[in-house]
């Protein structure tokens, strides 16, 4: 790895001019929809194919061939979806690429849509983020006055329309199918697959699906070329520079942009060492639905591959680092609540399991816990895993399940003692009391 | 076809069809909750979870389909049965144990599948179940309660409303755990459809108002039937306990009324079960004629006050109860004797089966008489969906087309009646002065909606020098009437009706009528073969068998080769008959 | 049993409606124009009136006063020609469309678990002392209520709220007593 990375989606970062139309082009914006738009289509996906471009949403799936899903011809409209739901606890990523950078975001859906033949962009933008909508919003107004938006892109002949879309507030959201949903006015329920929303999508027509880190990634690839995206990265499945964001126990909670597959110690390094010098104790390397790995697995590459070989997963790559004050029974507790907040409740396993699993680890917590209650819980994870109609059942799973693998020992303490064994932290010495 | 092998038994099945419905095919049953056939598939109970053969994870049966030959499923591995009990683990963690008091028990999905596929004790002790505080009796319309505390949020009710209602009144309100289901407030349940969201609702979260805490289900006895509220004709399920019948449900008939009834439908048993029967034959023995008594059934009647004794208004010269002999000695006399005197007259109602009909034409053929006519009530229009588009129904009876095909069509011209005189159909005897040219008038049976319960239109048949009235109930025209005859209702006889689309259905007693009521067939039979001794003993399957030899819509058919879902008649429904009186009288009032 | 629907007793006109959606009849405040001219706006970027939804109840709730009561939902179901039913379904599916009263300011404090690391509990238990009421309450005066959110997206900057449509970062007791007190 080289020590010196330059930046690649976050090279505007620090250059406030580039939230304009003018500054961005100077940045070289828009380089890489003038070269796609002389492409054919089907050669602008060979090359994102090429690439080995995967999803960095979460689950990780190769975006060409995703877009290589999307039937041709155009008897039905197609949409691209890009999904900015942003909700998973840990990850502030996306928030960054477009309150920065948005002509980035624009650039890589213009691409996208020339690629599968989408004449209509929605940016479903999660209803919290005001600030970064307000930017977008301007962008797009800016875009469609210069003519890279509008009835005829960059004077192509091709039709492109971008509209934000806000949210309302439900993590179930960022699910594929339950963001088509909400994008049609309705709750954000999942839909079963198949149909995927590469053939019925968002208003029965065929849809892309795709995160905006990963579609930020576009316009560059098209400018460099895919050998160069080959390039950066551990291996040719795990390619490209990514953004990593780290929060919790570190002293410079931030976002930091790498290559993709550095491993965690050098980003706990990246982001000053831990808080107050504390000592690691575990993290979540991949947002709150990831399993929780250990101090001693601290040396592993932060790639698709090598999280899921640990039995966890990169997913969103959102670094959560918990020091050794941190009970990790509390923490998981507080994911589980999440999960039991935001189960859309249409299916069994989601909507009881998450429920009873927030019941079951808050009672641990409290010193309520009874013997036996660590195999209870692993038999509710089991009966809830591959059971559910979509992927938030497992989500919920993820911590819990790797609590009771990797931390026997404090859950039955707790049980034992009958009391958390961890004080309450304080944060703030003026704190209330 | 595609063919699919579901725990080694292999089936063909149309392309598309779902695992469900494949299995289902196969002969094996694969326990559900959220789907239903007519429903689209959401795969949200996950009581489905099968394994297909070359997939990793179970899938739903519900939304996988069979589209390729080869499919191999396995509902009985342990994985599948290990899923099984883990959903009706989670199922039941906070469903209450209420079934002592719940209105479902003993027709319960949960129960049933907590039988064959849960587990005897539950891992969910030490925490409070969830509860809907004040959501536990809620009205969602007039017909139709909820229990939120019961409800596994399946979806059904709320898809019911959206896609086969149309009316979209109930929602999926909240998420997660405190997900619920409900109407707008201030909005009711109010469609006429309602209570079918009560069929299909698999546990007691939506009871029907009508029969809450009515009946305990495994008491019933269920027989199946045909609704009698209009001309649609859907096939019903009569449930009933010891010959009280205690509710309707409907019954599959795809060619009909599919999985549906209207609400109207179902409240229709309560006329038999609340008014007051005729129980045995009534002879008025010399004499005047008598007063006209007031109607005690209308308006719609305080249920809970009994109905007064029925003979409490008698008037003298009095009626009194005789043998059925005597009665229908009575009745061929006058048939016989008075035939000189003036005309005689044979008013039939649209709940006459197409044999009793039948039979009622045959004698007034021996009475030599042309009077003959169906009085039919027109109500509201019912309209019941199926895959064809639906049914709607007008007439406020299920039969007027079988009474009118077995030869009580009145006449439309004087000289096809071969009469002089005008013809004295239901418009005239009801509505006109058709009943004092009467020397004789037949009314079978009574029950034509709210004409027999109307004072003005009991004077007015009154008038007739001989009034003979079949009927079940007591109503003021009985009273009137100088031979009654107790006659069975619909759940007490067999018989067929023809539905509005020309259909004829088949349907068996269900329990028998009380006292000293019979089937009108058999009175009629009894009455022919005083004439005609070929005619005596005749039950309605024998009737069927002979009116099929002579009328041409029936050629072909048999009572005992009648399909369960009936037979389409040949009649070409443009020519058959004009539509009686179809602007809708002005008092129609509902008729109980 | 007191059930006076039991056993259908009572036909089926005499069971009263619920409860009308507002006992007494609120304030209604009519679409203004400018909402108007954004719902039109709206309407053409969907295929169907139904996308809309959403975004119009978002406009909806900044007309009723930051809420949406049974009446702002009627409103937009007829707007949009909905069943009532669905559109409630989406109203209460959504954490920020909201069914009760809330303040003139609302605040949301993020306690998921990157904030909860860095003292969120601290900074949530110094938003009720210094408001005086519970979650979901609205101050006497009522200028201010607040919630627990779950995470905001900004765990770079924890602990953090967001007040209205504003990201307060980096908190400790002090800044949030300070940001608290200076809101009108």
């Amino acid at each position: 790895m080289a020590p010196a990375f330059e930046p690649v989606l976050t090279r505007n970062a620090g250059n406030p001019g580039a939230l304009t139309i003018d500054g961005y082009r100077k940045s070289g914006g828009y380089e890489g929809l003038a070269k796609a738009l002389a492409m054919e289509p089907d050669a602008v996906i060979d090359e994102v194919k090429r690439s080995g471009l995967r999803g960095r949403g979460g689950a990780g799936f190769a975006a060409g061939v995703k877009w290589s899903f999307i039937p041709k011809g155009k008897d039905k409209p197609k949409y691209l979806v890009c999904n900015a739901d942003e909700s998973e606890p840990g990850t502030f990523k996306d928030r960054l690429l477009m309150e920065k950078d948005p002509h980035q975001l624009i650039e890589g859906c213009a691409i996208c849509c020339w690629a599968v033949q989408a004449s209509t962009t929605y940016i479903y933008i999660r209803g919290e983020y005001t600030h970064a909508n307000a930017i977008m919003e301007q962008a797009i107004k800016e875009a469609y006055q210069a003519g890279i938006l509008g009835d005829s892109v960059l004077g192509s002949g091709f039709k492109l329309d971008v509209y934000m879309h806000q949210g309302a507030g439900a993590y179930i959201c960022g699910e594929e199918t339950g963001m088509i949903e909400s994008l049609e006015g309705k709750r954000g329920q999942p839909r079963v697959k198949p149909p995927f929303p590469a053939v019925v999508g968002a208003f029965g027509a065929p849809t892309v699906i795709n995160n905006v880190e990963t579609l930020a990634n576009v316009p560059h690839i098209l400018v460099r070329g895919a050998d160069w995206f080959k390039s950066i990265g551990t291996d040719e499945r795990n390619t490209g520079p990514k953004l990593y964001a780290i929060s919790g126990h570190v002293e410079r909670p931030g976002t930091y942009e790498t290559a993709i597959g550095i491993p965690f110690s050098e980003l706990l390094d990246l982001a000053g060492g831990m808080y107050r010098g504390g000592k690691l104790k575990a993290y979540i390397p991949g947002g709150a639905s990831a399993a929780i790995l250990t101090a001693d697995q601290a040396h592993l590459a932060l790639d698709f591959d090598t999280m899921t070989k640990a039995g966890s997963m990169l997913g969103s790559a959102a670094v959560m680092v918990m020091d050794d004050t941190t009970c990790m029974v509390r923490s998981v507790a507080r994911l589980a609540k999440f999960f039991n907040h935001e189960s859309c409740g249409q299916c069994t396993p989601c909507r009881e399991g998450t429920n009873w699993m927030e019941l079951l680890l808050t009672r641990i917590e409290h010193g309520e816990g009874r013997p036996g209650d660590p195999q209870l819980l692993r038999s509710v994870c089991k009966n809830m895993n591959g059971t559910a109609l979509c992927a938030l059942a497992e989500a919920a799973v993820g911590p819990v399940d790797s609590l009771i693998k990797r931390f026997p020992e404090e859950v039955e303490q707790h049980i034992r003692d009958r009391a958390c064994p961890f004080p309450h932290r304080r944060y703030f010495e003026n704190g209330a009391s | 076809m595609p063919r699919v092998t579901i725990d080694d038994r292999t089936v063909e099945v149309e392309a598309g069809t779902n695992l469900i419905d494949a299995a289902f095919k196969a002969g094996v049953q694969i326990p559900h909750y959220c789907y239903h056939p007519r429903l689209s598939v959401v795969g949200q109970c996950r009581m489905c979870l099968v394994k297909v053969a070359g997939m990793g994870k179970l899938q739903a049966g519900c939304a996988t389909q069979v589209m390729k030959d080869g499919m191999v499923v396995h509902t009985d591995l342990p994985e599948v049965k290990e899923a099984q009990q883990g959903m009706m683990e989670f199922l039941l963690l906070n469903h209450p144990l209420d079934c002592p008091i719940c209105d479902q028990a003993g027709e319960c999905g949960l129960q049933d599948y907590a039988f064959k596929h849960g587990v005897a004790f539950s891992r969910f002790q030490f925490e409070d179940k969830r509860t809907y505080p004040g959501r536990e009796r809620i009205p969602l319309g007039g017909n139709v309660m909820l229990n939120m505390n019961r409800c596994i949020q399946c979806t059904r009710c709320i898809r019911f409303t959206e896609e086969i209602a149309g009316t979209g009144e109930l929602g999926f309100f909240h998420r997660g755990a405190r997900t619920e289901i409900g109407t707008f407030p201030g909005k009711q349940l109010d469609n006429q459809l309602a209570t079918c969201v009560v069929d299909i609702c698999p546990v007691g979260a939506l009871t029907s108002t009508r029969f809450r805490f009515a009946e305990r289900v495994f008491y019933l006895d269920k027989r199946p039937s045909l609704c009698t509220g209009c001309e649609v004709g859907c096939n019903i399920t009569i449930e009933h306990r010891r010959g009280a019948i205690k509710r309707y449900k409907p019954r599959f008939n795809p060619d009909v009324n599919d999985y549906w009834m209207c609400d109207y439908g179902r409240a229709t048993f309560e006329r038999y079960r609340d008014l007051p029967r005729l129980s045995a034959p009534r002879l008025r023995q010399a004499g005047t004629g008598p007063g006209v008594a007031t109607d005690p059934m209308r308006p719609r009647p305080d249920l809970t006050a009994r109905p007064p004794a029925p003979a409490a208004a008698a008037v003298s010269p009095p009626v009194a109860p005789v043998s059925w002999r005597e009665a229908l000695d009575a009745v061929a006399r006058h048939l016989r004797s008075r035939s000189a005197e003036g005309a005689i007259a044979f008013l039939g109602s649209g709940f006459l089966t197409t044999e009793e009909a039948y039979l009622f034409a045959r004698l007034a053929d021996v009475a030599g008489t042309p009077h003959r006519s169906v009085a039919v009530e027109l109500g509201p229009e019912r309209h019941i969906p199926n895959l064809q588009g639906g049914l709607t129904g007008r007439d406020a009876a299920p039969n007027r087309r079988g009474a009118e095909l077995a030869g009580l069509a009145a006449a439309t011209t004087a000289a096809e009646a071969g009469t002089a005189g005008p013809i004295l159909d239901a418009e005239s005897l009801l509505r006109g002065d058709g009943a004092a040219r009467c020397a004789v008038l037949v009314v079978c049976d009574s029950d034509f909606g709210a004409a027999a319960w109307d004072p003005a239109t009991v004077e007015r048949l009154r008038r007739a020098r001989v009034l003979i009235v079949f009927g079940w109930a007591d109503s003021p025209l009985a009273q009137a009437a100088d031979v009654a005859l107790p006659v069975a209702t619909h759940a007490e006889k067999d018989g067929t009706f023809v539905n509005v689309e020309w259909r004829v259905q088949r349907f068996e007693r269900a329990f028998p009528p009380p006292g000293q009521a019979r089937p009108a067939v058999e009175a009629l039979s009894e009455l022919l073969a005083r004439y005609d001794a070929r005619w005596a003993n005749l039950a309605a399957a024998a009737v069927f068998d002979r009116l099929a030899t002579e009328l041409p819509a029936f050629a072909g058919l048999s009572w005992h080769h009648l399909p369960a879902t009936g037979a389409a008649l040949d009649v070409p429904a443009a020519r058959a008959f004009p539509e009686p009186h179809l602007q809708a009288p002005e008092d129609t009032a509902v008729g109980i | 049993m007191s059930d006076p629907t039991a056993a259908g007793r009572i036909p089926a006109a005499s069971i009263p409606a619920a409860a009308p959606a507002a006992a007494a009849p609120r304030e209604q405040p009519a679409w203004s124009a400018a909402a108007q001219a954004q719902v039109k706006e709206l309407l053409a970027r969907y295929p169907t009136r139904e996308a809309a939804l959403i975004p119009v109840l978002h406009i909806a709730q900044r007309e009723w006063g930051g809420w949406l009561p049974d009446a702002a939902i009627a409103a937009v179901a007829s707007a949009l020609e909905l069943p009532a039913a669905k559109v409630y379904g989406v109203v209460t599916f959504y954490d920020l469309l909201h069914q009760h009263q809330v303040g003139r300011h609302r605040i949301r404090i993020c306690t998921n678990l990157p904030c909860m690391l860095r003292g969120s509990d601290e900074i949530m238990e110094t938003v009720r002392q210094e408001l005086a009421v519970g979650e979901n309450e609205v101050t006497p005066d009522g200028r201010c209520s607040f919630v627990h959110f779950e995470c905001l997206g900004s765990c770079d900057t924890a602990p953090m709220m967001m007040v209205d449509d504003t990201y307060r970062e980096n908190l400790t007791p002090e800044l949030v007593r300070r940001i608290l007190r200076e809101l009108d």
